[in-house]
Protein backbone atom coordinates (compact mmCIF):
# COMPACT_ATOMS: atom_id res chain seq x y z
CA UNK A 1 0.00 0.00 0.00
CA UNK A 2 1.57 3.38 -1.43
CA UNK A 3 2.38 6.05 1.62
CA UNK A 4 1.01 8.51 -0.82
CA UNK A 5 -2.48 7.01 -1.48
CA UNK A 6 -5.12 9.46 0.29
CA UNK A 7 -7.07 7.52 2.93
CA UNK A 8 -10.56 7.97 1.00
CA UNK A 9 -8.90 5.79 -1.83
CA UNK A 10 -7.33 3.67 0.79
CA UNK A 11 -11.02 3.08 2.10
CA UNK A 12 -12.51 2.41 -1.49
CA UNK A 13 -10.08 0.30 -2.51
CA UNK A 14 -10.35 -1.58 1.23
CA UNK A 15 -13.67 -4.19 0.66
CA UNK A 16 -12.37 -5.70 -2.90
CA UNK A 17 -8.69 -5.90 -1.03
CA UNK A 18 -10.49 -7.91 1.35
CA UNK A 19 -11.79 -10.43 -0.82
CA UNK A 20 -8.99 -10.65 -3.38
CA UNK A 21 -6.53 -11.17 -0.73
CA UNK A 22 -8.45 -12.78 1.88
CA UNK A 23 -10.34 -15.33 -0.01
CA UNK A 24 -8.54 -15.18 -3.27
CA UNK A 25 -4.84 -15.22 -2.06
CA UNK A 26 -4.85 -16.27 1.00
CA UNK A 27 -6.34 -19.32 0.44
CA UNK A 28 -4.21 -19.95 -2.09
CA UNK A 29 -1.23 -19.66 0.13
CA UNK A 30 -2.53 -21.82 2.76
CA UNK A 31 -3.21 -24.37 0.68
CA UNK A 32 0.64 -24.19 -0.80
CA UNK A 33 1.99 -23.93 2.80
CA UNK A 34 -0.21 -27.38 3.90
CA UNK A 35 0.80 -29.05 0.62
CA UNK A 36 3.96 -29.55 2.41
CA UNK A 37 2.96 -30.87 5.44
CA UNK A 38 1.37 -35.12 5.92
CA UNK A 39 -2.17 -36.58 5.68
CA UNK A 40 -3.58 -37.40 9.31
CA UNK A 41 -5.48 -40.82 8.92
CA UNK A 42 -6.77 -39.54 13.03
CA UNK A 43 -8.28 -36.49 12.17
CA UNK A 44 -8.78 -36.62 8.27
CA UNK A 45 -7.14 -33.51 7.63
CA UNK A 46 -3.36 -32.51 7.83
CA UNK A 47 -0.71 -32.64 10.33
CA UNK A 48 1.75 -30.09 11.21
CA UNK A 49 4.80 -32.66 10.03
CA UNK A 50 6.83 -31.35 6.69
CA UNK A 51 7.59 -33.49 4.37
CA UNK A 52 7.88 -33.53 0.66
CA UNK A 53 5.77 -36.42 0.28
CA UNK A 54 3.08 -34.96 -2.24
CA UNK A 55 5.53 -33.40 -4.44
CA UNK A 56 6.95 -37.14 -4.68
CA UNK A 57 3.79 -38.54 -5.20
CA UNK A 58 2.90 -35.89 -8.18
CA UNK A 59 5.44 -37.57 -10.42
CA UNK A 60 3.80 -41.29 -9.73
CA UNK A 61 1.20 -43.24 -11.05
CA UNK A 62 0.69 -41.55 -14.51
CA UNK A 63 -0.05 -37.97 -12.53
CA UNK A 64 2.99 -36.29 -14.94
CA UNK A 65 1.07 -37.42 -18.21
CA UNK A 66 -2.33 -36.01 -16.72
CA UNK A 67 -0.43 -32.75 -16.27
CA UNK A 68 1.45 -33.06 -20.20
CA UNK A 69 -2.22 -34.36 -22.05
CA UNK A 70 -3.86 -31.36 -20.16
CA UNK A 71 -1.82 -28.68 -21.23
CA UNK A 72 -1.97 -30.14 -24.62
CA UNK A 73 -5.26 -29.98 -24.97
CA UNK A 74 -5.59 -26.37 -23.77
CA UNK A 75 -3.22 -25.51 -26.01
CA UNK A 76 -4.40 -27.46 -29.36
CA UNK A 77 -7.51 -25.43 -28.00
CA UNK A 78 -6.21 -22.51 -27.55
CA UNK A 79 -4.18 -22.65 -31.76
CA UNK A 80 -7.41 -23.53 -32.83
CA UNK A 81 -9.04 -20.15 -30.84
CA UNK A 82 -6.49 -17.92 -31.43
CA UNK A 83 -6.74 -18.72 -35.49
CA UNK A 84 -10.35 -18.14 -35.72
CA UNK A 85 -10.53 -14.85 -33.58
CA UNK A 86 -8.12 -13.33 -35.50
CA UNK A 87 -10.32 -12.84 -38.65
CA UNK A 88 -12.99 -12.38 -35.92
CA UNK A 89 -11.89 -9.21 -34.44
CA UNK A 90 -10.74 -7.82 -37.92
CA UNK A 91 -14.04 -7.83 -39.26
CA UNK A 92 -15.18 -6.26 -35.68
CA UNK A 93 -12.49 -3.81 -36.00
CA UNK A 94 -11.79 -2.98 -39.50
CA UNK A 95 -14.67 -3.88 -41.94
CA UNK A 96 -17.87 -3.00 -39.62
CA UNK A 97 -19.35 -0.35 -39.19
CA UNK A 98 -20.26 1.05 -35.38
CA UNK A 99 -23.85 -0.91 -35.47
CA UNK A 100 -22.91 -3.80 -37.00
CA UNK A 101 -19.75 -3.91 -34.34
CA UNK A 102 -21.41 -3.56 -31.66
CA UNK A 103 -23.96 -6.22 -32.70
CA UNK A 104 -20.76 -8.75 -33.43
CA UNK A 105 -19.26 -7.82 -29.67
CA UNK A 106 -22.71 -8.46 -28.18
CA UNK A 107 -23.08 -12.08 -30.20
CA UNK A 108 -19.46 -12.90 -29.15
CA UNK A 109 -19.96 -11.80 -25.65
CA UNK A 110 -23.63 -13.43 -24.75
CA UNK A 111 -22.59 -16.79 -24.65
CA UNK A 112 -20.43 -15.52 -21.37
CA UNK A 113 -23.35 -15.66 -18.99
CA UNK A 114 -25.06 -18.52 -20.03
CA UNK A 115 -24.80 -21.76 -18.58
CA UNK A 116 -21.24 -23.53 -20.00
CA UNK A 117 -22.67 -27.09 -18.90
CA UNK A 118 -25.78 -26.37 -21.25
CA UNK A 119 -23.22 -25.44 -23.85
CA UNK A 120 -21.34 -27.99 -23.51
CA UNK A 121 -24.30 -30.76 -22.88
CA UNK A 122 -25.23 -29.64 -26.51
CA UNK A 123 -22.76 -30.87 -28.18
CA UNK A 124 -23.83 -34.12 -27.48
CA UNK A 125 -26.71 -33.87 -29.59
CA UNK A 126 -24.78 -32.95 -32.48
CA UNK A 127 -21.98 -35.48 -32.32
CA UNK A 128 -24.02 -37.92 -30.79
CA UNK A 129 -24.65 -41.65 -32.95
CA UNK A 130 -27.76 -40.08 -33.31
CA UNK A 131 -26.90 -36.44 -33.98
CA UNK A 132 -27.19 -34.11 -37.04
CA UNK A 133 -23.67 -34.82 -38.08
CA UNK A 134 -24.09 -38.70 -38.32
CA UNK A 135 -27.73 -38.20 -38.93
CA UNK A 136 -26.56 -36.08 -42.12
CA UNK A 137 -23.64 -38.39 -43.44
CA UNK A 138 -26.11 -41.58 -43.29
CA UNK A 139 -28.31 -40.11 -45.12
CA UNK A 140 -26.08 -38.66 -47.84
CA UNK A 141 -24.93 -42.09 -47.82
CA UNK A 142 -21.22 -41.09 -46.91
CA UNK A 143 -20.74 -43.88 -44.41
CA UNK A 144 -23.00 -46.52 -43.67
CA UNK A 145 -22.38 -46.57 -39.20
CA UNK A 146 -22.22 -43.62 -37.39
CA UNK A 147 -18.57 -42.11 -37.18
CA UNK A 148 -17.91 -42.87 -33.17
CA UNK A 149 -14.52 -40.83 -32.93
CA UNK A 150 -16.92 -37.15 -33.25
CA UNK A 151 -18.50 -37.75 -29.78
CA UNK A 152 -16.62 -38.55 -26.33
CA UNK A 153 -13.17 -38.22 -27.61
CA UNK A 154 -10.58 -35.71 -27.46
CA UNK A 155 -12.00 -33.78 -30.70
CA UNK A 156 -15.77 -33.83 -28.72
CA UNK A 157 -13.61 -31.95 -26.13
CA UNK A 158 -11.44 -29.46 -28.22
CA UNK A 159 -14.10 -28.48 -30.59
CA UNK A 160 -16.51 -27.65 -26.61
CA UNK A 161 -13.69 -25.39 -25.86
CA UNK A 162 -13.08 -23.45 -28.58
CA UNK A 163 -16.26 -22.98 -28.91
CA UNK A 164 -16.96 -22.02 -25.08
CA UNK A 165 -14.05 -19.63 -25.00
CA UNK A 166 -13.51 -18.16 -28.42
CA UNK A 167 -14.90 -14.56 -26.71
CA UNK A 168 -12.08 -14.55 -24.15
CA UNK A 169 -9.32 -14.73 -27.49
CA UNK A 170 -11.52 -12.44 -29.39
CA UNK A 171 -12.19 -9.76 -26.78
CA UNK A 172 -8.79 -8.68 -26.36
CA UNK A 173 -7.83 -8.39 -29.66
CA UNK A 174 -10.85 -5.89 -30.10
CA UNK A 175 -9.70 -4.07 -27.37
CA UNK A 176 -6.39 -3.95 -29.54
CA UNK A 177 -8.05 -2.87 -32.95
CA UNK A 178 -9.84 -0.25 -30.77
CA UNK A 179 -6.36 1.17 -30.03
CA UNK A 180 -5.53 1.57 -33.85
CA UNK A 181 -5.14 4.57 -34.99
CA UNK A 182 -7.44 4.68 -38.34
CA UNK A 183 -4.90 7.38 -40.28
CA UNK A 184 -2.10 4.93 -40.02
CA UNK A 185 -4.30 2.67 -41.70
CA UNK A 186 -5.11 5.03 -44.46
CA UNK A 187 -1.84 6.72 -45.20
CA UNK A 188 -0.69 2.73 -45.83
CA UNK A 189 -3.59 2.76 -48.00
CA UNK A 190 -2.66 5.94 -49.82
CA UNK A 191 1.36 4.23 -50.26
CA UNK A 192 -0.36 1.50 -52.22
CA UNK A 193 -0.54 -0.78 -49.54
CA UNK A 194 -3.07 -3.81 -50.70
CA UNK A 195 -5.37 -5.20 -48.49
CA UNK A 196 -3.45 -8.03 -47.13
CA UNK A 197 0.02 -5.92 -47.04
CA UNK A 198 -1.53 -3.57 -44.64
CA UNK A 199 -2.99 -6.45 -42.96
CA UNK A 200 0.25 -8.27 -42.48
CA UNK A 201 2.84 -5.13 -42.04
CA UNK A 202 0.52 -2.54 -40.36
CA UNK A 203 -2.28 -4.50 -38.14
CA UNK A 204 -1.13 -7.48 -36.96
CA UNK A 205 1.94 -6.05 -35.21
CA UNK A 206 -0.45 -3.47 -34.09
CA UNK A 207 -2.81 -6.07 -31.92
CA UNK A 208 -0.39 -8.24 -31.21
CA UNK A 209 -0.74 -7.88 -27.35
CA UNK A 210 -4.07 -8.33 -27.66
CA UNK A 211 -3.37 -11.52 -30.08
CA UNK A 212 -1.00 -12.94 -26.92
CA UNK A 213 -3.60 -11.62 -24.51
CA UNK A 214 -5.90 -13.93 -25.71
CA UNK A 215 -4.20 -16.99 -26.40
CA UNK A 216 -3.01 -16.50 -22.44
CA UNK A 217 -6.69 -15.89 -21.18
CA UNK A 218 -8.00 -18.99 -23.05
CA UNK A 219 -5.24 -21.22 -22.18
CA UNK A 220 -5.04 -20.52 -18.67
CA UNK A 221 -9.22 -20.92 -18.81
CA UNK A 222 -8.51 -24.50 -20.65
CA UNK A 223 -6.22 -25.37 -18.46
CA UNK A 224 -8.33 -25.24 -15.44
CA UNK A 225 -11.36 -26.55 -16.64
CA UNK A 226 -13.13 -29.92 -16.26
CA UNK A 227 -16.53 -29.30 -17.56
CA UNK A 228 -15.67 -30.14 -21.74
CA UNK A 229 -14.17 -33.03 -20.02
CA UNK A 230 -16.39 -34.79 -18.25
CA UNK A 231 -19.52 -34.42 -20.18
CA UNK A 232 -17.67 -34.56 -24.14
CA UNK A 233 -14.55 -36.72 -23.14
CA UNK A 234 -13.99 -40.33 -23.43
CA UNK A 235 -13.99 -43.35 -20.83
CA UNK A 236 -11.28 -42.34 -18.43
CA UNK A 237 -10.02 -39.07 -19.63
CA UNK A 238 -8.77 -37.21 -17.40
CA UNK A 239 -7.84 -33.38 -16.46
CA UNK A 240 -5.57 -31.63 -13.90
CA UNK A 241 -9.10 -30.26 -12.45
CA UNK A 242 -10.39 -34.08 -12.66
CA UNK A 243 -7.37 -35.11 -10.71
CA UNK A 244 -7.93 -33.11 -7.99
CA UNK A 245 -11.28 -34.65 -7.73
CA UNK A 246 -10.23 -37.90 -7.44
CA UNK A 247 -7.33 -37.16 -5.19
CA UNK A 248 -9.60 -35.58 -2.69
CA UNK A 249 -12.42 -38.27 -2.81
CA UNK A 250 -9.87 -40.25 -1.06
CA UNK A 251 -9.22 -37.52 1.26
CA UNK A 252 -5.68 -37.15 0.34
CA UNK A 253 -5.49 -33.02 1.29
CA UNK A 254 -1.55 -32.70 0.92
CA UNK A 255 -1.63 -34.07 -2.29
CA UNK A 256 -4.19 -32.00 -3.94
CA UNK A 257 -3.19 -29.13 -2.65
CA UNK A 258 0.31 -29.64 -3.95
CA UNK A 259 -1.68 -30.27 -7.32
CA UNK A 260 -3.52 -26.91 -7.32
CA UNK A 261 0.11 -25.15 -5.83
CA UNK A 262 1.92 -26.29 -8.92
CA UNK A 263 -0.67 -25.37 -11.49
CA UNK A 264 -1.23 -21.65 -10.02
CA UNK A 265 2.34 -21.33 -9.67
CA UNK A 266 2.89 -21.86 -13.49
CA UNK A 267 -0.05 -19.81 -14.38
CA UNK A 268 1.05 -16.81 -12.07
CA UNK A 269 4.38 -16.98 -13.74
CA UNK A 270 3.12 -17.21 -17.36
CA UNK A 271 0.86 -14.28 -16.47
CA UNK A 272 3.81 -12.08 -14.90
CA UNK A 273 5.81 -13.12 -17.90
CA UNK A 274 3.32 -11.49 -20.28
CA UNK A 275 2.37 -8.55 -18.11
CA UNK A 276 6.28 -7.77 -18.64
CA UNK A 277 6.46 -8.49 -21.97
CA UNK A 278 3.42 -6.77 -23.23
CA UNK A 279 1.69 -4.73 -20.08
CA UNK A 280 -1.22 -5.97 -20.52
CA UNK A 281 -2.86 -3.71 -18.18
CA UNK A 282 -2.67 -1.25 -21.17
CA UNK A 283 -5.54 -3.13 -23.06
CA UNK A 284 -7.64 -2.11 -20.89
CA UNK A 285 -7.43 1.28 -21.68
CA UNK A 286 -9.52 0.63 -24.61
CA UNK A 287 -12.58 0.59 -22.53
CA UNK A 288 -11.64 4.11 -21.65
CA UNK A 289 -11.12 2.60 -17.96
CA UNK B 1 -15.06 1.81 -27.80
CA UNK B 2 -15.91 3.31 -30.87
CA UNK B 3 -15.54 1.46 -34.09
CA UNK B 4 -15.96 2.32 -37.31
CA UNK B 5 -15.77 0.95 -41.04
CA UNK B 6 -11.51 1.56 -41.59
CA UNK B 7 -11.29 -0.56 -44.51
CA UNK B 8 -13.27 0.33 -47.49
CA UNK B 9 -12.73 -0.54 -51.49
CA UNK B 10 -10.84 -3.74 -52.42
CA UNK B 11 -9.74 -6.08 -50.32
CA UNK B 12 -7.72 -9.02 -52.81
CA UNK B 13 -10.77 -11.92 -50.93
CA UNK B 14 -9.57 -10.66 -47.32
CA UNK B 15 -13.10 -9.66 -46.17
CA UNK B 16 -15.22 -13.01 -48.27
CA UNK B 17 -12.33 -14.89 -46.12
CA UNK B 18 -12.83 -13.28 -42.93
CA UNK B 19 -16.34 -13.24 -42.71
CA UNK B 20 -16.51 -16.78 -43.39
CA UNK B 21 -14.79 -17.62 -40.34
CA UNK B 22 -16.59 -15.49 -38.24
CA UNK B 23 -19.73 -16.60 -39.25
CA UNK B 24 -17.96 -20.03 -38.33
CA UNK B 25 -17.06 -19.06 -34.99
CA UNK B 26 -20.86 -17.62 -34.75
CA UNK B 27 -21.88 -20.96 -35.87
CA UNK B 28 -19.64 -23.06 -33.47
CA UNK B 29 -21.42 -20.82 -30.74
CA UNK B 30 -24.45 -20.65 -31.44
CA UNK B 31 -25.63 -24.00 -33.34
CA UNK B 32 -25.58 -26.40 -30.92
CA UNK B 33 -27.67 -24.85 -28.37
CA UNK B 34 -30.13 -23.20 -30.83
CA UNK B 35 -30.50 -27.08 -32.11
CA UNK B 36 -31.04 -28.21 -28.17
CA UNK B 37 -33.36 -25.89 -28.03
CA UNK B 38 -35.33 -27.17 -30.90
CA UNK B 39 -35.06 -30.87 -29.97
CA UNK B 40 -36.50 -29.47 -26.90
CA UNK B 41 -39.49 -29.03 -28.03
CA UNK B 42 -40.07 -32.62 -29.24
CA UNK B 43 -42.95 -33.94 -27.32
CA UNK B 44 -41.75 -37.72 -27.74
CA UNK B 45 -39.50 -39.33 -25.10
CA UNK B 46 -37.07 -40.28 -28.45
CA UNK B 47 -34.66 -37.35 -29.10
CA UNK B 48 -34.23 -35.60 -32.72
CA UNK B 49 -36.49 -32.92 -34.45
CA UNK B 50 -39.85 -32.90 -35.00
CA UNK B 51 -41.77 -30.43 -37.87
CA UNK B 52 -42.78 -27.20 -35.76
CA UNK B 53 -46.22 -28.49 -36.25
CA UNK B 54 -45.57 -31.00 -33.48
CA UNK B 55 -43.70 -28.41 -31.52
CA UNK B 56 -45.38 -28.71 -27.89
CA UNK B 57 -44.10 -27.52 -24.39
CA UNK B 58 -45.03 -31.36 -22.91
CA UNK B 59 -41.25 -31.54 -21.23
CA UNK B 60 -41.03 -28.06 -19.78
CA UNK B 61 -44.42 -28.36 -18.15
CA UNK B 62 -43.18 -31.44 -16.93
CA UNK B 63 -40.40 -29.35 -15.29
CA UNK B 64 -42.95 -27.72 -12.76
CA UNK B 65 -43.41 -30.75 -11.15
CA UNK B 66 -39.79 -32.06 -10.86
CA UNK B 67 -39.22 -30.72 -6.72
CA UNK B 68 -35.80 -31.24 -6.43
CA UNK B 69 -35.46 -29.07 -9.36
CA UNK B 70 -37.65 -26.36 -7.96
CA UNK B 71 -35.44 -26.65 -4.59
CA UNK B 72 -32.20 -26.63 -6.46
CA UNK B 73 -33.21 -23.32 -8.33
CA UNK B 74 -34.31 -21.81 -5.11
CA UNK B 75 -30.96 -22.22 -4.04
CA UNK B 76 -29.24 -21.03 -7.13
CA UNK B 77 -31.60 -17.69 -6.83
CA UNK B 78 -30.76 -17.53 -3.49
CA UNK B 79 -26.80 -17.47 -3.82
CA UNK B 80 -27.09 -15.48 -6.78
CA UNK B 81 -29.17 -12.29 -5.12
CA UNK B 82 -26.82 -12.26 -2.09
CA UNK B 83 -23.57 -12.81 -4.89
CA UNK B 84 -24.78 -9.73 -6.90
CA UNK B 85 -25.86 -7.40 -3.42
CA UNK B 86 -22.33 -7.67 -2.45
CA UNK B 87 -20.63 -7.69 -5.48
CA UNK B 88 -22.08 -4.52 -7.30
CA UNK B 89 -21.01 -2.13 -4.16
CA UNK B 90 -18.03 -3.76 -3.96
CA UNK B 91 -17.15 -3.48 -7.22
CA UNK B 92 -18.30 0.19 -7.53
CA UNK B 93 -15.70 0.82 -4.98
CA UNK B 94 -12.68 -0.88 -6.26
CA UNK B 95 -13.79 1.37 -9.58
CA UNK B 96 -13.97 4.67 -7.50
CA UNK B 97 -10.29 3.07 -5.88
CA UNK B 98 -9.35 2.68 -9.07
CA UNK B 99 -9.73 6.31 -10.10
CA UNK B 100 -8.45 8.10 -7.68
CA UNK B 101 -5.29 6.37 -7.29
CA UNK B 102 -2.27 7.78 -8.29
CA UNK B 103 0.27 4.86 -8.08
CA UNK B 104 0.26 1.24 -8.66
CA UNK B 105 -2.99 1.29 -10.83
CA UNK B 106 -1.61 -1.31 -12.79
CA UNK B 107 -0.96 -3.80 -10.10
CA UNK B 108 -4.45 -3.26 -8.76
CA UNK B 109 -5.68 -3.70 -12.29
CA UNK B 110 -3.54 -6.98 -12.61
CA UNK B 111 -5.39 -8.14 -9.41
CA UNK B 112 -8.32 -8.20 -10.57
CA UNK B 113 -7.67 -9.65 -13.98
CA UNK B 114 -5.87 -12.36 -12.42
CA UNK B 115 -8.82 -13.21 -10.00
CA UNK B 116 -10.59 -13.96 -13.09
CA UNK B 117 -8.27 -16.30 -14.23
CA UNK B 118 -7.50 -18.74 -11.15
CA UNK B 119 -9.07 -22.16 -12.12
CA UNK B 120 -12.05 -22.54 -10.46
CA UNK B 121 -11.49 -26.09 -8.62
CA UNK B 122 -8.76 -24.58 -7.62
CA UNK B 123 -10.27 -21.46 -5.58
CA UNK B 124 -13.12 -24.03 -4.86
CA UNK B 125 -10.96 -26.52 -2.90
CA UNK B 126 -8.62 -23.66 -1.50
CA UNK B 127 -11.69 -21.87 0.37
CA UNK B 128 -13.59 -24.39 1.30
CA UNK B 129 -10.36 -25.78 3.19
CA UNK B 130 -10.02 -22.25 5.08
CA UNK B 131 -13.37 -22.33 5.63
CA UNK B 132 -13.46 -25.87 7.35
CA UNK B 133 -10.31 -24.58 9.24
CA UNK B 134 -12.82 -21.47 10.65
CA UNK B 135 -15.25 -23.81 11.41
CA UNK B 136 -17.98 -22.57 8.72
CA UNK B 137 -20.42 -25.32 7.97
CA UNK B 138 -21.24 -25.50 3.81
CA UNK B 139 -24.14 -23.72 2.91
CA UNK B 140 -25.51 -21.40 0.90
CA UNK B 141 -23.47 -18.87 2.36
CA UNK B 142 -19.95 -20.50 1.64
CA UNK B 143 -21.02 -20.69 -1.75
CA UNK B 144 -22.15 -16.92 -1.89
CA UNK B 145 -18.49 -16.59 -0.44
CA UNK B 146 -16.70 -18.17 -3.91
CA UNK B 147 -19.11 -16.85 -6.11
CA UNK B 148 -18.29 -13.20 -4.66
CA UNK B 149 -14.75 -13.90 -5.75
CA UNK B 150 -15.46 -15.39 -8.91
CA UNK B 151 -18.10 -12.53 -9.59
CA UNK B 152 -16.02 -9.59 -8.10
CA UNK B 153 -13.56 -8.71 -11.02
CA UNK B 154 -16.44 -8.94 -13.81
CA UNK B 155 -18.42 -6.44 -11.56
CA UNK B 156 -15.45 -4.14 -11.34
CA UNK B 157 -14.50 -3.44 -15.02
CA UNK B 158 -18.91 -3.42 -15.57
CA UNK B 159 -18.41 0.13 -12.58
CA UNK B 160 -15.03 1.10 -14.22
CA UNK B 161 -16.61 1.39 -18.15
CA UNK B 162 -19.61 3.07 -16.18
CA UNK B 163 -17.07 5.24 -14.19
CA UNK B 164 -15.44 6.37 -17.45
CA UNK B 165 -18.85 7.86 -19.31
CA UNK B 166 -18.37 10.57 -15.91
CA UNK B 167 -16.37 13.21 -17.04
CA UNK B 168 -14.10 14.79 -14.58
CA UNK B 169 -15.51 17.90 -15.14
CA UNK B 170 -18.69 16.95 -14.35
CA UNK B 171 -17.93 16.36 -10.96
CA UNK B 172 -15.52 19.77 -10.90
CA UNK B 173 -18.54 21.45 -11.59
CA UNK B 174 -20.84 20.22 -9.11
CA UNK B 175 -17.62 21.27 -6.39
CA UNK B 176 -17.60 24.45 -7.71
CA UNK B 177 -21.35 25.05 -7.33
CA UNK B 178 -20.73 24.26 -3.93
CA UNK B 179 -21.62 20.34 -3.55
CA UNK B 180 -19.71 18.07 -1.39
CA UNK B 181 -18.04 14.93 -2.46
CA UNK B 182 -20.48 12.48 -1.30
CA UNK B 183 -23.30 14.76 -2.95
CA UNK B 184 -21.68 14.84 -6.42
CA UNK B 185 -21.31 11.08 -5.66
CA UNK B 186 -24.81 10.57 -5.20
CA UNK B 187 -26.21 13.09 -7.43
CA UNK B 188 -23.67 12.83 -10.16
CA UNK B 189 -21.58 9.99 -10.59
CA UNK B 190 -24.97 7.42 -9.22
CA UNK B 191 -27.11 8.38 -12.06
CA UNK B 192 -24.51 8.64 -14.19
CA UNK B 193 -23.83 4.71 -14.12
CA UNK B 194 -26.87 4.13 -12.94
CA UNK B 195 -26.91 1.54 -16.25
CA UNK B 196 -23.58 -0.34 -15.29
CA UNK B 197 -24.96 -0.71 -11.66
CA UNK B 198 -27.98 -2.65 -12.66
CA UNK B 199 -25.49 -4.48 -15.86
CA UNK B 200 -23.49 -5.20 -13.49
CA UNK B 201 -26.00 -6.73 -10.59
CA UNK B 202 -27.52 -8.83 -13.72
CA UNK B 203 -24.08 -10.01 -15.07
CA UNK B 204 -22.99 -11.17 -11.61
CA UNK B 205 -26.24 -12.99 -10.45
CA UNK B 206 -26.14 -14.61 -14.23
CA UNK B 207 -22.22 -16.22 -13.65
CA UNK B 208 -23.17 -17.05 -10.07
CA UNK B 209 -26.09 -19.32 -11.45
CA UNK B 210 -24.19 -21.01 -13.84
CA UNK B 211 -21.27 -21.67 -11.76
CA UNK B 212 -20.46 -24.85 -11.23
CA UNK B 213 -16.59 -25.54 -9.98
CA UNK B 214 -16.37 -23.49 -6.98
CA UNK B 215 -19.98 -24.61 -5.75
CA UNK B 216 -18.90 -28.07 -6.48
CA UNK B 217 -16.44 -27.94 -3.39
CA UNK B 218 -18.64 -25.53 -1.71
CA UNK B 219 -22.03 -26.65 -1.30
CA UNK B 220 -23.89 -28.12 1.86
CA UNK B 221 -27.17 -30.62 1.62
CA UNK B 222 -28.79 -28.41 -1.01
CA UNK B 223 -27.71 -28.96 -4.13
CA UNK B 224 -27.68 -25.19 -6.95
CA UNK B 225 -29.00 -25.49 -9.83
CA UNK B 226 -25.72 -26.48 -11.99
CA UNK B 227 -24.68 -29.07 -9.73
CA UNK B 228 -28.10 -30.41 -10.04
CA UNK B 229 -28.04 -30.15 -14.05
CA UNK B 230 -24.55 -32.16 -14.24
CA UNK B 231 -25.76 -35.25 -12.09
CA UNK B 232 -29.09 -35.19 -14.37
CA UNK B 233 -26.80 -34.53 -17.47
CA UNK B 234 -24.50 -37.82 -16.66
CA UNK B 235 -27.61 -40.02 -15.18
CA UNK B 236 -29.06 -41.22 -18.39
CA UNK B 237 -30.93 -38.98 -20.90
CA UNK B 238 -34.41 -38.06 -20.18
CA UNK B 239 -35.82 -35.37 -22.19
CA UNK B 240 -36.72 -33.00 -19.60
CA UNK B 241 -33.06 -32.63 -19.02
CA UNK B 242 -33.37 -30.62 -22.43
CA UNK B 243 -36.08 -28.66 -21.56
CA UNK B 244 -34.35 -27.31 -18.50
CA UNK B 245 -31.13 -26.90 -20.14
CA UNK B 246 -33.61 -24.90 -22.89
CA UNK B 247 -35.12 -22.77 -20.33
CA UNK B 248 -32.01 -22.07 -18.69
CA UNK B 249 -30.77 -20.83 -21.78
CA UNK B 250 -33.56 -18.69 -22.76
CA UNK B 251 -33.77 -16.86 -19.73
CA UNK B 252 -30.43 -16.14 -19.30
CA UNK B 253 -30.16 -15.19 -22.98
CA UNK B 254 -33.20 -12.94 -22.79
CA UNK B 255 -31.95 -11.42 -20.04
CA UNK B 256 -28.30 -10.31 -21.30
CA UNK B 257 -29.39 -9.43 -24.47
CA UNK B 258 -32.08 -6.91 -22.71
CA UNK B 259 -28.98 -5.87 -20.40
CA UNK B 260 -27.27 -5.30 -23.81
CA UNK B 261 -29.73 -3.44 -25.97
CA UNK B 262 -30.41 -0.90 -22.62
CA UNK B 263 -26.55 -0.33 -22.24
CA UNK B 264 -26.73 -0.06 -26.13
CA UNK B 265 -29.13 2.93 -26.04
CA UNK B 266 -27.82 4.53 -22.90
CA UNK B 267 -28.25 8.33 -23.49
CA UNK B 268 -24.30 9.37 -23.24
CA UNK B 269 -24.30 11.93 -21.08
CA UNK B 270 -21.61 13.48 -19.67
CA UNK B 271 -19.74 11.20 -21.76
CA UNK B 272 -16.64 12.40 -23.76
CA UNK B 273 -17.72 13.32 -26.96
CA UNK B 274 -16.35 15.40 -29.82
CA UNK B 275 -18.17 18.87 -29.98
CA UNK B 276 -19.68 18.96 -33.33
CA UNK B 277 -17.82 20.20 -36.20
CA UNK B 278 -19.76 23.79 -37.34
CA UNK B 279 -21.76 23.74 -40.51
CA UNK B 280 -20.03 25.03 -43.57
Amino acid sequence: VGARWRPVTFFLALPSLVVFVGLGFIPLVLTATWSFQTFDPDTYWIKPAWSLASYAALLESGRATVFLRTAGLAALTTTVCTLLAVPAATVVGLLSGPRRAALLLALFTLPFFTSGLVRAFAWRLVLGRQGIINNALMSLGIVQTPVEWLLFSDFAVVLGMVAAYLPFAIIPIVLAFARIEHSVIRASQDLGAGFWTMFSTIVLPLVMPGIVAGFLFVFVVAVGTSMEIQLLGGAGASSISIMITDVLRVVNFPLAFAIATVVVTLLIVLIIVANRALRLSRLFESLGI
Amino acid sequence: MNFDVIVTGRTGGGRLLLTTITVLCLTIMYAPVLYLLLASLNPDVQLGLVPPSRFSLTWYFALLEDRRLARALEESALVGLATAALATPIGLSAALAYRAMTRMRGIFLLVVISAMLVPGTIEGIGLSAILRALGLAPSWVTITIGHLLWTLPFAAVVSLIGLSAVRPSTIAAARDLGAGPMRAFVDITLPLMRGNLISSFIFAFLLSLNEHARAYYLVGRQNTLPLYMFGAMNSGASPTIYAFSGAVIVISGAVVAVVFAGLAGQPSAGRYERPPRPAD
